[in-house]
């Protein structure tokens, strides 16, 4: 399936939940009208994205939390899927882009792409629950029911790669973006 | 940037003078990466009932998490150990500093002969933090002392009230 029909279907799901979304799924997110509210990107530092919606779940457990995270990305911290699972915030949903490659630097596969499963790591890293989709039917059909269970939930999302040139910052993107996240959650 | 230099040594710091340092700060959430040199100190955090602990798998992780926290509301502090933060440069590059996210950690100098000034210790993990904060521009403060416990208080307001990352190097032992 495209990113960006799976990336729709997530949005059309998060309601007043917080979002953060890294590389090459900021864009895709942003054109499907789920950012900038509530809503931070990451791209400063790959493999942030888990930990950054680990701390905003611990902070807001009473507001879902959807981290867009990438394959590359994701085993830049691997071991955030140990401490997810440790702390075990019931409103973490973890949706991991796997295209098995590092897309924005030039399509270089990733370590393992062709043998690689992270809903089977999530699981035995012990997440609540974890899937895996290739299908945007199918998808579309499962996800509504997978949203309603508790958390840490990982859904690992198998895309195409895509040849996407736009620019990582949309320009709606709030030049101080973790500030004004911040007040839109604390006031 | 250091504003003390302990002329007098300590064997160990009080773990309970810091851990009522850390209470005293409003804290919510402790993002801990376990430290050899403070791990007295962790003992009784964890045990806090009115404190929430978070062993991370990394150092990135905890100043990501950090951030999270933070953004939601949250006041947390990261403690971990010198070869920790040497290990998470990125994250304190990428996030603490550039989306400006406070960022109060305690630093355990792991490895450290209290006998010798920093200067002169044997372990590169001692010897090359304060260098490579002062590169970065990042602001540390000296805990070598149970007098020194005020700084505490110094590096969290500060990390606050400016939205940077401050670091407390803990010089010796807690017990």
């Amino acid at each position: 399936m495209r990113r960006a029909e799976a990336l729709e279907l997530l949005a059309a799901q998060k309601g007043d939940g917080v979002s953060v979304a890294t590389m090459r799924a900021i864009p895709d997110w942003y054109d499907a009208g789920a950012a900038p509210r509530l809503h931070l990107d990451n791209q400063g530092c790959m493999g942030a994205a888990a930990s950054f919606g680990l701390g905003i779940a611990l902070a807001q457990p009473g507001r879902p939390v959807f981290v867009l995270d990438g394959d590359g990305s994701l085993l830049m911290q691997l071991g955030a899927l140990a401490t997810i699972a440790g702390a075990a915030p019931a409103n973490f949903y973890h949706f991991v882009l796997v295209n098995g490659v590092y897309e924005t630097s030039g399509h270089q596969p990733t370590p393992a792409s062709d043998r690689i499963d992270f809903a089977a790591m999530a699981q035995a890293a012990g997440y609540q629950a974890a899937y895996e989709f290739d299908d945007i039917a199918v998808l579309r059909e499962r996800l509504p029911s997978v949203l309603e269970q508790a958390g840490p939930v990982l859904v690992a999302l198998r895309v195409e790669a895509a040849y996407d040139r736009r620019n990582l910052a949309p320009g709606q993107r709030p030049s101080d973006q973790a500030g004004h996240l911040r007040s839109q959650l604390v006031g | 940037m250091s504003e003390t230099q302990t002329a007098n040594f300590a064997d160990s710091i009080p773990a309970p003078l810091l851990h009522g340092a850390v209470r005293a700060l409003g804290v919510t959430h402790i993002l801990s990466v376990p430290d050899t040199h403070q791990k007295t100190l962790l003992a009784l955090l964890m045990a806090d009932p009115e404190l929430t602990t978070i062993t991370l798998s990394t150092e990135d992780e905890a100043i990501c998490a950090n951030a999270g926290l933070w953004i939601g509301g949250a006041e947390p502090l990261v403690v971990i150990q010198n070869v920790g933060l040497f290990a998470a440069m990125n994250a304190l590059r990428g996030v603490a500093m550039d989306m400006k996210v406070p960022t109060c950690m305690l630093v355990g100098q792991f490895g450290r002969d209290v006998r010798k000034p920093v200067e002169e210790n044997a372990s590169t993990g001692v010897r090359l933090i304060e260098p490579v904060l002062q590169t970065m521009g990042v602001t540390f403060y000296r805990l070598d002392h149970e007098s020194d416990v005020g700084q505490l208080r110094k590096a969290f307001d500060e990390s606050r009230s400016e939205r940077k990352p401050v670091v407390v190097l803990i010089g010796a032992p807690t017990a």
